[in-house]
């Protein structure tokens, strides 16, 4: 047990151990590559300007997470029913799924301006395909003789899906939100970078990125670490939460690292 | 307690028949066995009285009403063939599923779960989950689960088939206790001939699709059913008939 905690831990301090020898080694030229004790030096010397942008970013991409989630229920209830809303939904979802959204961002941020707005309706937007997707089968997992219980007694659809269909897609969610956690920080790092907004981890890196001072890449890859601790903080509560909400599923029972 | 009353019944799915011209009278309080080889119709006959599926033709009164009735009344309790417990539910949330959904419809004399589940032995698993149980011990609170709706009328379709035969024979002994001095009526499928007798007032031998008639052998062995029926000569002469009638059905 006592090992399994330490795997991980060890694997991210030779990662960093590699990559601050490789630059100091070979001389790495400034802009290309930092090491990683210069980059958290730095974050740390600015600390609060970090937080406070990790902050901004963290609204960004978890209330989008979970505006597209709530929105994908709702949606995904409805297709579930309906064998033919779900068809006609269906080309809508796929078509926003491979679109890259990078491709039309750009029309986004325009249209609705710099700051929270148009950050929020690109995670929404994007991440609510996978998450419809993942709904619409979760709710059809269920056993045909489970819903042959409820009903030799009559009971609602809204009792069932409530009490059987919503709980049986739980596993599935979860799963799409660990993809989509990525996906998210992503596209509210990018659109924070967008349009000269001022706020978020996703301005500090643009501007980092677009000029030439001496600290510049310090900036940027302090940037970089920071949304990577966001990151690794977000995917961290999802598996506590998880646990503990899914520990009758058979994935959560055997032991894990 | 429910009678049933079925008059030629049948039932197809597109072109295969799959029950034909069925007639039969129930009497409340009996407990009545649909045995014949598999595939037969003899789950469709149940399922046909519980209300879950509806027949082509012919007639059919659960207590003078139609199955759709008697299921909205919550008046009908399903076992069936597997457990099917909800995986995120305790033991005793699992027995209380079918008391927390429609509620309106809860009989006032509803059974206590809880009772019910120390009754068949499962006081002290109330707060485990399903994948922490035996198969039999899963397919107890399926039970305890369609007893609690103090339902005049039980189906189970072959609630025991999953089950290894020492495990089957001590869930035969528990359903004799909970349904004798209960009043309940029970349609109960099943492909195992001394299940049926040992269990049974009434055998009802079907042949193969679409499912007749063939035989209707009345289980004159005392009540309460001891352990060891098996070993009465009176039950092996009734398995001996049982399966003749199976046989016969069996030849074209």
């Amino acid at each position: 047990m006592k090992r399994h905690s330490i795997a991980p831990l060890a694997g991210i301090v030779i990662f960093i151990g590699l990559w601050e020898g490789f630059v100091r080694v070979f001389h790495v030229r400034k802009f290309v590559l930092r090491a990683p004790s210069s980059a958290v030096n730095y974050l740390w010397k600015f600390r609060t300007d970090y937080l406070e942008a990790a902050w901004v970013t963290v609204q960004h991409s978890m209330i989008g997470l979970l505006l597209a989630l709530l929105i994908a229920i709702v949606i995904g209830a409805l297709l579930a029913s309906n064998r033919f809303a779900e068809r006609a939904t269906q080309p809508i979802l796929v078509l926003v799924q491979v679109v890259p959204w990078i491709a039309y961002v750009s029309s986004v941020v325009l249209w609705l301006g710099s700051g929270t707005a148009p950050a929020l309706f690109m995670v929404t937007l994007v991440c609510l395909p996978a998450f419809v997707f993942a709904t619409v089968d979760g709710l059809r997992s269920v056993e045909p003789a489970t819903l042959e219980l409820m009903s030799s007694v009559n009971a609602s659809r809204r009792e069932v899906l409530w009490r059987v269909r919503l709980p049986s897609a739980a596993p599935t969610l979860f799963t799409t939100a660990r993809f989509n956690v990525g996906l998210a920080l992503a596209i509210a790092y990018y659109v924070e970078g967008a349009n000269f907004a001022k706020e978020g981890i996703g301005a500090i890196g643009r501007s980092a990125a677009s000029s030439s001072d001496r600290f510049a890449a310090d900036r940027l890859w302090a940037a970089v670490f920071s949304i990577a601790v966001v990151g690794i903080s977000a995917l961290l509560l999802l598996s506590l939460l998880e646990r503990s909400v899914l520990h009758w599923h058979a994935a959560q029972r055997t032991e894990r690292p | 307690m429910s009678n049933v009353a079925l008059g030629g019944l049948n039932k197809s799915f597109g072109e295969l028949a799959v029950l034909d011209n069925i007639s039969l009278e129930i009497e409340s309080g009996s407990f009545v066995s649909f045995i014949g080889p598999s595939g037969c119709g003899k789950t469709t006959l149940v399922r046909v009285v519980a209300g879950l599926e509806t027949a082509s033709s012919g007639s059919v009164l659960v207590d003078g009403a139609p199955p759709a009735v008697a299921r909205s009344h919550k008046r009908v309790g399903l076992v069936p063939q597997q457990p099917g417990l909800l995986p995120w539910r305790t033991v005793r949330a699992n027995a209380h599923l079918l008391l927390d959904v429609n509620r309106a419809a809860n009989p006032p004399d509803a059974a206590n779960p809880n009772t019910l589940l120390r009754e068949v032995g499962l006081g002290d698993f109330m707060e485990a989950y399903p994948h922490e149980l035996s198969g039999g011990m899963q397919q107890r609170v399926a039970l305890v689960r369609a007893l609690s709706l103090h339902a005049p009328l039980l189906v189970m379709d072959e609630p025991f088939a999953a089950l290894d035969e020492i495990t089957r024979s001590e869930m035969r002994s528990l359903l004799n206790q909970l349904v004798e001095g209960r009043g309940v009526t029970v349609l109960f499928v099943t492909h195992n001939i001394s299940e049926a007798i040992a269990l049974s007032d009434r055998v009802i031998v079907c042949s193969p699709r679409p499912a007749r008639i063939v035989a209707d052998i009345k289980v004159d062995l005392p009540r309460p059913r001891a352990r060891d029926i098996d070993d009465e000569p009176r039950f092996v002469e009734l398995c001996a008939d049982v399966r003749h009638a199976l046989h016969g059905a069996m030849r074209p």
